[in-house]
């Protein structure tokens, strides 16, 4: 269970719930709530932004295809024993 | 990658490369022999060839007081970096983020000099980076709060069985009518 209570992207102002909206067409996904890091990562919008900057910027296709880095991602989450 | 083949053989790449690692980041060099076997002498040769390079990476050096086991660990190593589903270049990729990410000094040094030896530009190898960097952040994050995984049901289940098995579906109901009464 987090050790932080999840807010509901309603509780969020409106240009951060325009940019949940941002992350379904970024997943593909329709998901019926944010994802949690998205939601946390939104907490400080300022940091948010940086670092969802540069988290595209590193997933964006060049050298390797979305899919590629989408599998060095998994496995560094493996390596670290992420589970999320 | 939208079936379970490739992160099959991504995972097993992973467990490869980490033991490779353990042992070369070890302080080890006492067990390296100084004039190994003819036995020996011949899986260095393939692993020279295998990496185009005229020493032995020190991983390999380390187990060859023991050829059989070098042998094996060779063969195993060569089973998971040979192009599959997924491309050598790739693994070597995965390779380097996985040691990067155990902060592996030979690893990384490796697996970097392997990325480029196959091709991959310094664009590249900053793609990697950047991806094993962003999401060394996003899982140390999500561990710290305690995330419960959300994402799960964004692929589709592959159904499709081990190779050389048969689908789950007869297994399953085959399963079933042994255990009924």
């Amino acid at each position: 269970m987090p050790t932080v209570r999840l807010r509901d992207a309603s509780e969020y102002p409106e240009p951060i719930q325009k940019l949940f909206e941002v992350a379904k067409a970024w997943f593909k996904h329709d998901f019926a709530d944010p994802p949690a890091m998205s939601r946390v990562m939104a907490w400080d919008p300022e940091l948010g932004a940086f670092h969802g900057r540069a988290m595209k910027r590193a997933m964006t296709p060049g050298e390797w295809t979305r899919a590629e880095k989408e599998m060095v991602a998994a496995v560094v989450s493996g390596v670290n024993a992420c589970a999320y | 990658m939208a079936d379970d083949a490739p992160w099959y053989e991504a995972a097993l790449l992973v467990g490869v490369t980490n033991a490779l690692n353990v042992v070369a980041d070890s302080p080890l060099e006492s067990l390296e022999p100084a004039c190994p076997s003819a036995e020996a002498d011949a899986v260095f040769a393939e692993i020279r060839a295998f990496y185009d390079r005229a020493d032995v990476p020190t991983a390999f050096r380390r187990v060859a007081a023991d050829p059989g086991y070098l042998a094996d660990l060779w063969g195993a190593t060569r089973r998971v970096f040979t192009d599959n589903r997924l491309t050598r270049r790739h693994k070597e990729a995965l390779a380097f983020a996985a040691s990067v990410t155990t902060r592996s000094s030979f690893g990384t040094a490796f697996h970097l000099s392997e990325m480029r030896r196959l091709g991959v530009g310094e664009r590249g190898v900053m793609e990697v980076l950047g991806v094993t960097q962003m999401f060394s952040s996003y899982t140390k994050i999500a561990d710290t709060l305690q995330l419960e995984p959300d994402m799960g049901d964004i692929a589709a289940v592959d159904h499709s069985p081990a190779p050389g098995g048969s689908k789950p579906s007869t297994r399953s109901a085959e399963a079933r009518s042994l255990q009924a009464p």
